[in-house]
């Protein structure tokens, strides 16, 4: 497997730690002051040209967040966040609606270009075999650019930043924002509703298949910011859109926090996929910083027969707490939950997904593999519920974890509610390590003890692997590489 | 975080508030006993009886289901029953008292108020953890019980019946029971009314295997269609000791077993088995908290549970697995049939592993009963509700055959099949 040698290679080149994406880009900001208050959401909301309602939609979930505690249900262990002790906005300068690639900074553009995001159409339609794909990069708090709008627009499909969105399409933000996640959901979903400064809109009309797969890049760059993104896909009746999300964070000793929300709508035979590949960074290997990674995705199968399907490749961030759902609310629709989560170091990971079986016929399907290593804990925690009135519901889930080395630890908890007699609920969990046997199976064909190991890992992940978009496949496979450095022996 | 603020007791909090109050002049024990007693009911009232919001409770609102607390009635004219399985050695509880006269050729038997009275029973009193209501409940109120201590090398050819009959009000019993090295023993914990009126009754079983000891151990509670029943199970399993714990639960409305199995000595094994029968308006929960805590164990758990009409029933399993507990072997699994859209199941299988070197699983379905089973019965002239009547038994008595004696499974799935002919 070519893969697999290039996982290798990789990973011979870094060090233990170090983080690919590490650098730091000296750039001018536009800044918030530091804390959070109603004028800071003003302000936000101002330097957003919003209207008005916007802005009391903002200070309303504000307000409601300031009577809220923050969870502390999750299998996380982290010192309180001081919510006053951040920057809320931080912005690169002259980026103010550049109209076309010239007017960004050319130093921003050799951030994408050293993390390898094509920004440059030209080039991306010079690469004759990578398939194109749109991109949205956030920078910090606000989109930079957004790549193929006009192609896309042809076919109907709307793409870019929500700050445009709100004041270009306003009727379908007021339609459907906070209609999935809504203000009050929880803490950080709460936060992210007051003080969200960019992110992603998407718009699928009725009968479209977006021509392209759509992809958000977002980067944080500057100290002691949060980043709160909010992205909004819909798909109408019979539309389909393929999104991608992929991530980086600069090497910083202190740890930065990342919130965000994501909000999907599936009308009646519409389909979305929502792949994620997130690298945060993970702190080093004594633990010493990386983001804090708390967000909120929730999927709504709003219309009959449609799907939502979620993958997620986690191997950043130094706290993950992230459970991407579905509400299966159209009868005969359907959820998927594809999942790999990679700890190493004192990287604390708990993720899951829940699936809520609303209508009749409904079906989901949850596959995750966890992989710990070093001094890690991945926890992965789930729920499955069949409404009274959800008939024939069906719900195969599947969680594996693997274990490497015995400072790290692997938990699984499934929440299974089920209320309807007709429901089918198969749930199936294992841990384990790798198998003395296997590893000598593979070794003694003479392929070295990390090859080896990568290549059973790679095999125990294979089946999320094969539901991720084709370059985002190649790219998992080598950051789950990198993770697992320095775990062997 | 999870301190709970309470400021007005519910109902059935104040009655057992109060309840306390008024008995705590004759409740047996000594200084120390009675200590811990106020100690642990101040706990209760500070925390109250434990809300969903208490992860360990999440599926069992105590302060919601139990509305109301019965009174404390002590006498009552009970007489025992005869033993689940002939010739069994039986020592009674009647309305939470135990006889003075119990005694069997061969084992050590005291009567748990002369442990309270003397003080000794003190240490065993406390509660758990911060969420352990029950052992708070029972340690506040708890009269009476049997201390038994078999000693080492003793097998015990008839089985041991724990036979706890009450008619109403409150019972609050416990059995702190010690097997000693390579002992071998079967014990059957009953539970069951001889009325209608509804009881609280909160049951605590402290078990001790000693090493190489090999051990049956059947709880069966059939008590009636208004009772609450409160059950602990706490279990020390010590090096290549074997324990066999069957839990069956076919009675109560308001039911909470909570099994807290401590395997801290290498090479023992549990077998945990469970069969759940519910029907009419009951909630039933049973709660697993397994910890695997030296190397070289196994486990397996397999939890069948069939529910009707509006029940709900609710299984948590916890498989906890130490730092350096390698090589443990843990396998759980959780079937349900649902036969009813207006009851539930929750099921919660969880897995905390802190080592490398593990096999650990857990597998949990619910579903209806199987159509092509259904059919195949069917096709062979077997009426639907025969055919289902028979899936049905045969999906617990699977389980109770397991435990291999016969007289011991004739008579578990007499009590299955009785149950099942009433509710099905």
């Amino acid at each position: 497997m070519a893969a697999v040698q290039e996982t290798i290679d990789q990973v011979r080149q870094i060090d233990v730690d170090q983080y690919k994406y590490g650098f730091e880009t000296v750039i001018e900001v536009d800044k918030a002051p530091k804390g959070l208050s109603e004028d800071i959401i003003r302000f936000i909301s101002a330097k957003k040209q919003e209207p008005e309602w916007m802005l009391e939609w903002r200070l309303d979930a504000y307000r409601r967040w300031l009577t809220m505690e923050e969870p502390t249900w999750a299998r996380v262990e982290y010192p309180k966040i001081d919510f006053n002790d951040l920057y809320y906005y931080a912005a690169p300068k002259s980026t103010a609606g550049p109209k076309s690639l010239e007017e960004v900074d050319p130093e921003l553009l050799r951030v994408y270009e050293k993390l390898g995001i094509p920004l440059r159409e030209q080039e991306i339609l010079a690469g004759v075999e990578t398939p194109r794909v749109a991109v949205d990069a956030v920078f910090d708090s606000v989109s930079v650019v957004t790549t193929f709008k006009k192609e896309l627009q042809k076919a109907g499909v709307i793409f870019m930043s929500i700050s445009e969105a709100i004041r270009e399409h306003p009727d379908l933000i007021k339609k459907y924002l906070g209609s999935v996640v809504p203000t009050s959901d929880n803490f950080y979903a709460t936060l992210n509703a007051a003080v969200f400064t960019d992110g992603s809109f998407v718009f699928v009309p009725k009968g479209v298949r977006c021509p392209m797969e759509l992809s958000t890049y977002f980067r944080i760059n500057e100290k002691n910011t949060g980043q709160f993104e909010r992205t909004l896909i819909i798909a109408e009746e019979g539309a389909y859109v393929s999104y991608l999300e992929g991530c980086t964070a600069p090497q910083r000793d202190e740890n930065q926090l990342h919130a965000a929300v994501v909000e999907l709508i599936a009308l009646d035979d519409a389909e979305i996929k929502y792949s994620t590949v997130q690298n945060w960074y993970p702190g080093d290997a004594q633990g010493k910083g990386g983001i804090y990674n708390f967000v909120t995705k929730r999927g709504d199968c709003r219309g009959a027969r449609s799907k939502i399907s979620w993958t997620q490749v986690e191997t950043g961030s130094a706290i993950t707490w992230k459970y991407p759902s579905c509400i299966l609310r159209g009868d005969d629709s359907r959820g998927e939950f594809y999942s790999i989560a990679v700890s190493n170091g004192y990287q604390q990971i708990d993720s899951g997904t829940k699936m809520i079986h609303l209508g009749k016929n409904t079906s989901s399907r949850i596959i995750s593999k966890g992989i710990s290593a070093g001094n890690s804990n991945n926890t992965y925690r789930g729920q499955v519920s069949i409404n009274r009135r959800a008939s024939n519901a069906r719900n195969f889930t599947n969680c594996d974890s693997l274990l490497i080395g015995d400072q790290c630890g692997a938990h699984t908890v499934p929440y299974i509610d089920v209320k309807n007699a007709s429901a089918q609920i198969e749930h199936e969990a294992t841990t384990s390590k790798i198998s003395e046997d296997q590893k000598f199976y593979v070794m003694q064909r003479g392929i070295p003890e990390e090859e080896a190991i990568a290549l059973i890992v790679n095999g125990f992940v294979k089946d999320v692997i094969q539901q991720l978009p084709m370059e985002f496949a190649v790219e998992a496979q080598k950051l789950i590489g990198i993770s697992l450095e320095g775990s062997v022996g | 975080m999870n301190m709970q603020t309470t400021s007005r007791l519910t109902a059935a909090e104040t009655a057992l508030v109060e309840a306390f109050g008024a008995q705590i002049g004759e409740l047996p024990g000594n200084g120390a006993v009675i200590g811990t007693r106020d100690r642990l009911l101040d706990e209760l009232k500070k925390a109250g009886l434990p809300t969903r919001r208490i992860e360990a409770w999440h599926y069992t609102d105590l302060k919601n289901l139990l509305r109301s607390v019965p009174d404390v009635t002590l006498v009552s004219a009970i007489d025992a029953i005869a033993p689940l399985v002939e010739g069994s050695k039986v020592l009674s509880i009647l309305q939470g008292t135990a006889d003075a006269k119990a005694a069997v050729d061969g084992i050590d038997i005291a009567l748990f108020k002369d442990r309270l009275a003397d003080g000794s029973a003190a240490a065993g009193l406390t509660a758990l953890d911060k969420d352990d209501a029950i052992g708070r409940i029972n340690g506040s109120f708890v009269r009476d019980g049997y201390a038994i201590t078999v000693p080492a090398n003793t097998e015990l050819e008839a089985p041991i019946e724990l036979q706890a009959l009450h008619a109403a009000g409150q019972v609050h019993t416990r059995f702190p029971v010690s097997f000693g090295a390579a002992s071998k023993a079967t014990i059957i914990e009953r539970h069951r009314s001889v009325t209608e009126d509804a009881a609280l009754v909160s049951s605590i079983s402290d078990i001790t295997l000693e090493d190489g000891a090999d051990i049956t151990w059947i709880i069966l509670q059939t008590q009636g269609a208004a009772d609450t029943h409160l059950g602990q199970i706490r279990v020390q399993l010590g090096t290549d000791a074997k324990l066999r714990l069957f839990v069956i639960n076919a009675g109560g409305k308001l039911v909470r077993q909570e099994l807290r199995i401590d395997v801290a000595g290498e090479g023992a094994e549990l077998t945990l088995r469970g069969v759940n029968l519910l029907g009419a308006e009951s909630h039933t929960d049973v709660t697993l908290v397994l910890g695997h805590n030296v190397p070289n164990t196994n486990s397996t758990e397999i939890i069948r549970n069939v529910v009707f009409d509006r029940a709900n029933g609710v299984f948590q399993g916890m498989i906890r697995v130490a730092p350096d507990a390698q090589k443990t072997d843990a396998k759980m699994s959780c079937n349900t049939l649902l036969l009813t859209d207006d009851g539930g199941f929750s099921a919660k299988p969880e897995l905390e592993i802190f080592a490398d070197d593990v096999v650990c699983g857990h597998g949990a379905t619910v579903a209806d009963i199987e159509s092509s089973h259904l059919f195949y019965l069917m096709a062979r002239g077997v009426p639907e509700n025969k055919a289902r009547a028979m899936l049905v038994n045969a999906f617990v008595a699977e389980i109770v055959e397991e435990l291999e004696e016969e007289k011991l499974v004739e008579a578990l799935e007499g009590v299955i099949s009785a149950w099942l002919e009433k509710h099905a």
